[in-house]
């Protein structure tokens, strides 16, 4: 037990580092861009404060989760195709503001998935924010981020995908490894602390799930497996 | 003034660019390391802001590329950086005479008035 809630603070703790570091980066947007003295501008000051907002937000819903001794979502009936039309409406104005063409694709149609509902779209909110600035960091010649959905061998699996070869299962591993010790642990991906994956990560954790990267059609992404609901499916 | 601007956030690079052109630089912005050796090729600069934080090759590889060219030898190179200066303490000598470093700015420490008067002090390659 004691181990456990060590092993909890130190992910905690680790979160914590990321997250704070990352949101220099809208403070500062803000703080610039309000310098700039242009009032043309204030919807886009908006719109940055918007997203630092909603990743503190999707932040201390991981840190609870480590914190509390709890740290397992309870699982229900979700529509992933939903949750992911959501999610890309929370997505849309910052991804506009980069530049980045989000879109929503759905592989099929799928029955209900077992999931927690706001804890599978905070993470796919938090690994949004993380992608869309991390896209034209790269120059990747075309921005377009998808969420998406589609069938595999062991249920339904709902992630963000971009043409971004960078993204490697070695690379994810390597992040996750650095995390909490580098300041740029996802040094092939982004140039930020990544604080979005490893909340989505952390909060993806406590549904008993798993952040991976796999493909949709030729994209490379961040997604995660979630086993459809058998119940539903037997009615 | 012809300015690289190597920033990697783009709502960060469209500020600093559009408060550059307003004091009446040319600027030029590239997000990777590599795209900033092209642009360096193609825009002959006056002097490069650099972000040490780079997707891929970070700011400190770029400036060995850069330097090992004779023809960039002597433009200044300003690191705008969200790296704390502090973190460089055991090698500013390092970055300094062996990488031309001419000013270290923290970024959340500088304005953008603050980082017009550290360019201003450069004037144009002839």
């Amino acid at each position: 037990m004691a181990e456990r809630t060590s092993v909890q603070a130190a992910l905690s703790e680790q979160l914590l580092l990321a997250v704070v570091e990352q949101l220099k980066l809208p403070l500062l947007q803000i703080a610039r861009r309000a310098e700039l003295g242009d009032a043309k501008t204030l919807p886009e000051i908006q719109t940055t404060a918007d997203a630092a907002v909603k990743l503190l937000d999707n932040y201390l819903f991981g840190a609870r989760l480590a914190l509390d001794g709890q740290y397992e979502l309870e699982l229900e009936p979700v529509s992933v195709a939903s949750v992911l039309y959501d999610s890309g409406q929370q997505l849309d104005a910052l991804a506009k503001l980069y530049g980045v063409e989000l879109e929503l694709s759905l592989g099929g149609k799928f029955g209900p998935v077992m999931a927690h509902r706001s804890g599978l779209q905070s993470a796919l909110v938090s690994l949004g924010y993380a992608m869309i600035e991390a896209l034209p960091a790269q120059e990747t010649s075309k921005l377009r981020l998808q969420l998406a959905a589609h069938r595999c061998r062991y249920g339904v699996v709902a992630g963000l995908y971009a043409d971004a070869d960078q993204l490697t299962t070695e690379a994810l591993r390597l992040g996750r490894r650095l995390h909490g010790q580098a300041r740029q642990p996802l040094t092939s991906v982004s140039h930020t602390s990544g604080a979005g994956v490893f909340v989505a990560d952390a909060i993806l954790q406590a549904m008993h799930a798993q952040l991976t990267v796999s493909k949709h059609h030729h994209l490379k992404g961040l997604g995660t497996v979630l086993q459809p609901n058998l119940q539903t499916q037997l009615v | 003034m012809h300015i690289l601007f190597i920033e990697p956030d783009r709502l960060l690079a469209r500020t600093y660019r559009q408060a550059l052109e307003l004091a009446g630089h040319t600027v030029h912005v590239a997000a990777t390391a590599q795209a900033a050796v092209q642009a360096a090729d193609e825009q002959r600069p006056d002097v490069v802001i650099l972000e040490l934080q780079l997707v891929g090759h970070s700011g400190i590889e770029f400036l060995y590329e850069f330097r090992s060219y004779d023809d960039w030898q002597a433009v200044p190179v300003v690191v705008l950086s969200l790296v704390p200066p502090g973190e460089f303490a055991g090698s500013r000598q390092l970055l300094a005479e062996q990488l031309g470093v001419h000013n270290y700015l923290y970024k959340p420490h500088t304005s953008l008035a603050k980082l017009q008067r550290t360019i201003n002090q450069y004037t144009p390659v002839a």
